[in-house]
């Protein structure tokens, strides 16, 4: 019996070994700024310095101030606008790879649409702006096909924002959710369509619902990174109505206050959280395969 | 498997990158965008073998930000709105300049401007470079005599075709001086009502936003006005878009002006002086005057630009347009915390 | 029946067609404006120069920034992968105490947005006296390329992999020696995936650079104050650049796996 506990705690200390520089590391540089950063949220920013009282006065402010309640409804408004058109956009072109495009070709096509993401990022979001321009190609070609008289404004916009950000997350989509069709056993598929289930009632019966978890991961992914973006809706929102992270960058980089902005990090944080419980049961009901 | 040499290089070369950089002479200089010019910079390193490392800022606020999220002794030049010097001053961040060492004779009385850049007699920054925050536009769009009106602004048949610059001080001065006020004596009482005139202008913009993206913008024709616009933001694309033009209202302008001074936490303040006396020599004006990111007035008269450069400076109009414009409104902390307030409502309205 | 296949066919290849030009759209208009004569990257195109990709290589401050990203990607992401084998290998193979609270743990920053990651090293790093660094931006890195990195190693510890360990055992291998002989090559391919999904993400990311840096930045950060300071096709032929760089190495990674399919068969 001694010998075993004493076996058992030195697996338990080796394991503890392996594991810990990368506990040390999560919790020196995430879960102690986290901690710095609820800290600072309690303090208040002065003319020229910081006030260092314990106050709710910040989270008081931002629920108190009609601009930066605004910011958080964009915030979420844009998010969930981008998580449903990336995954309108997404979930059929996984489909067409997945089922509809020869399997010695399907790696081709996924690297061939991952490439352009390998430009810049800061650089891509400007050339968007030059695509949507009134003489960029959009304009010209609804010109051309006779689809509006003149130039339509799409440019600096919400409407751009979402397009921008549609672009990268249409493509994290597809490749989540290819990977999850791929794992669907094909024999299902063939047994569906043994039963008498037509196309249409074989994709809504067996392989949508197999394919939840991917779209559960994908829509998860794309909601979290996208109301966390500043790039996107600064250069193609033009300015107009911001999102909570342009309105903390204006909190650090114009104002100079941090505690505002640790406050405004802290509920952008308790946002997501929400969203992860929130795709976590998504997940849960659902059969896992 | 793989080889553990491509380990070991990666950890040294990492190493390397994190250590370099402690190379002969350097300073730091905290600037507007046009000091990052290379055309600028590199005359200068190479007459002293001194390194200017430059990180740009836009509005004093960012550049006070970036002050308190670094070490003392982390800056050495910092190039900062006239209108701010004193405020910037009153925190102690900035070092006594010797008058002798600039050229301070050649620079024209109202620019010198003794009062915003000296404290108790001592002057604290010297006067670089200005320009206007005014209307530029695109002549294909709109008629030049209606945008020496500033209030045919709010007009709504210009309804989208509008760009604000996004800097809460010239906007709100802008609109302090449309309002009949002078921008001395612009308190937080006065808010409330620029913040009405500012909703209204805000109903005609399509969008707000900095030097590059309304270049961006007035280049594509997305938008034929840019409000706070000015030589900085049209007159070094003058060859390209000879369309694009600015004039300043006939119901008063905002002036913008820069002065440059030395951090009083600098360790390097020899090295620092000899930049500042850089920026001020001829040579120097004129480069900063027509640096890319954006064209100005240079403040030494001396400036050696040529007769285009001047041309599409305006040069000789410079006399009645200072007489016409208005310098930015010198917050206290608190007002310009209330105008920042002000001005964050204005992107979200 | 003929007719109705083809065009069911047709209308998979227009979703896809779609999609591509979807995507390469910005990309086009991008690698376009770099070869702009003049300079305004805007339409209409005035014919082509090649004097941007002149300025980039001439660009020393542009160059340095690409070096440094290189620098902060490869030396965050290893270590990230390192440490993510190694925590995915202790909680796999042994039994810890508190091993569920841990794994949680460390997956905790997938959910947090980079933008509060930057800040609070931000703060963090302002109040121990720490200046802004690359180290820093490496640092931030490090935290979110790590539950990533876990997660991917820890996919891999699977009940095959857990039988030959045993077995190395089972014939007197050293702990050290089951990890480095077996559990180390076993999972090296998802590492080098989890790696290169890393530097990735490292490469191109933005918000903790700007936050962590002053003068020494990463190539994200510069071409926003390039793209701040002034409108021209020289950041396009940045991008560009970036954009050949990598399909060069995907092509060569292609033809290396090509080679070895080839060979196995």
């Amino acid at each position: 019996m001694d010998t075993g506990e004493r076996a058992s705690r030195t697996d338990a200390v080796r394991g503890a070994a392996w594991a810990a520089p990368a506990v040390l590391v999560t919790a020196a540089f995430f879960l102690l700024p986290l901690a710095v950063m609820a800290l600072w949220s309690l303090w208040t920013r002065t003319a020229g310095g910081v006030d260092r009282t314990l106050t709710l006065a910040n989270y008081a402010r931002f629920f108190g101030e009609s601009a930066l309640v605004a910011a958080l409804f964009n915030s979420l408004e844009t998010a969930a606008l981008v998580t449903v058109v990336s995954l309108v956009v997404g979930y059929p072109v996984a489909y067409a790879l997945a089922f509809h495009v020869p399997a010695r070709w399907q790696r081709l096509a996924l690297v061939l649409a991952i490439l352009p993401f390998w430009t810049s990022y800061v650089v891509r979001s400007y050339a968007w702006l030059l695509v949507l321009a009134p003489n960029g190609v959009v304009n010209q070609t609804l010109i051309g096909l006779g689809l509006t008289e003149g130039p339509v404004r799409i440019a600096y916009t919400m409407t751009a924002t979402v397009l921008g950000f549609t672009h990268f997350f249409a493509m994290l989509v597809a490749l989540t959710v290819y990977a999850g069709l791929k794992r669907i056993n094909p024999r299902l598929l063939l047994a569906a369509r043994d039963l008498g289930a037509g196309a249409v009632s074989t994709f809504l019966r067996v392989t949508l619902p197999l394919s939840v978890p991917a779209i559960a991961t994908s829509a998860f992914l794309t909601f979290v990174l996208a109301i966390g973006d500043y790039i996107t809706p600064q250069i193609l929102g033009g300015n107009t109505s911001l999102v909570l992270p342009q309105a903390i960058l204006f909190q650090i980089g114009r104002r100079g206050d941090v505690p505002m902005a640790s406050a405004m990090s802290l509920v952008l944080m308790a946002v997501i959280l929400v969203a992860c419980l929130v795709a976590l049961r998504a997940t849960r009901t659902e059969p896992a395969r | 498997m793989l080889p553990r040499t491509t380990f070991l290089t990666g950890a040294a070369l990492a190493l390397a990158a994190f250590t370099h950089g402690a190379s002969a002479e350097e300073i730091n200089a905290l600037v507007w965008c046009d000091h990052t010019d290379p055309a600028f910079l590199e005359p200068f390193t190479q007459a002293t073998g001194i390194t200017v490392n430059v990180k740009e800022y836009e509005g004093t606020g960012t550049a006070l930000s970036l002050v308190e999220q670094s070490q003392p002794g982390d800056w050495d030049v910092f190039v900062v709105d006239s209108t701010d010097v004193k405020r910037v001053a009153a925190r102690g961040l900035l070092a006594e300049l010797k008058p002798e060492d600039f050229p301070l004779a050649d620079i024209p009385p109202a620019v010198q401007a003794p009062e915003l850049h000296q404290v108790d007699g001592v002057w604290r920054a010297v006067p670089e470079k200005f320009g206007y925050n005014a209307v530029a536009y695109d002549k294909d769009q709109v008629d030049e005599a209606a945008m020496r009106k500033a209030h045919n602004l709010f007009d709504p048949a210009y309804q989208g075709k509008i760009a604000v610059y996004d800097y809460y001080l010239p906007q709100i001065t802008q609109i302090a001086i449309l309002l009949g006020k002078d921008p001395k004596t612009v308190t937080e009482a006065d808010l409330p009502a620029i913040r009405e005139k500012l909703f209204a202008l805000k109903a005609n913009a399509a969008l707000v936003s900095d030097v590059v993206t309304s270049q961006t913008a007035l280049a594509t024709g997305e938008v034929g006005i840019l409000v706070g616009g000015g030589e900085y933001a049209v007159s070094g694309l003058h060859a390209e878009k000879p369309n694009l033009d600015w004039v300043l209202p006939d119901e008063g302008g905002v002036r913008w002006q820069q002065a440059i001074g030395v951090f009083e936490t600098s360790a390097r303040k020899d090295a620092a002086v000899k930049f500042v006396q850089y920026v001020l020599s001829p040579e120097g004006q004129a480069r900063l005057a027509t640096s890319s990111c954006y064209w100005g007035m240079p403040a030494n008269a001396a400036a050696t630009l040529d007769d285009t450069q001047k041309q599409v400076l305006r040069w000789d109009e410079q006399p009645a347009f200072i007489a016409n414009s208005h310098l930015y409104i010198a917050p206290s902390d608190e007002l310009d915390q209330a105008m920042q307030s002000v001005w964050q409502e204005f992107l979200q309205h | 029946m003929m007719p109705r296949r083809l065009a069911r066919a047709l209308g998979w290849a227009a979703v896809l067609g779609g999609f591509y030009v979807f995507v390469y759209l910005p990309v086009a208009v991008l690698v376009l404006f770099s070869f702009q004569d003049g300079r305004l990257p805007v339409p209409p195109f005035n014919g082509p120069t090649l004097a941007w990709y002149g300025k980039v290589l001439g660009n020393g401050r542009l160059l340095e920034a690409a070096w440094n990203s290189v620098v902060v990607g490869v030396g965050s992401s290893m270590v990230a992968t390192l440490l993510g084998f190694l925590a995915a290998y202790g909680l796999a193979r042994h039994r810890v105490p508190g091993r569920r609270l841990i794994h949680a743990a460390l997956v905790l920053p997938l959910t947090v947005s980079y933008l509060v990651i930057g800040l609070g090293l931000l703060v963090t790093f302002n109040a121990a006296g720490l200046p802004k660094s690359l180290l820093a931006v490496a640092i931030g890195h490090l935290v979110i390329n790590l539950p990533l990195c876990f997660l991917v190693a820890a996919a891999q510890m699977g009940p095959a992999e857990a039988r030959l360990e045993q077995a190395a055992r089972d014939l007197g291998a050293s702990e050290w020696q089951v990890l480095t002989r077996v559990a180390l090559p076993l999972a090296l391919p998802s590492l080098f995936a989890a790696f290169c999904l890393s530097f990735t993400l490292s490469w191109d990311e933005f918000v903790i650079a700007f936050l962590l840096t002053n003068f020494d930045v990463t190539l994200p950060v510069v071409i926003w104050s390039m793209l701040r300071t002034g409108l021209n096709p020289e950041t396009n032929a940045a991008g560009t650049l970036v954009f050949a760089v990598s399909l060069l190495l995907v092509a060569g990674a292609e033809l290396v796996l090509a080679r070895r399919g080839r060979a196995a068969r």
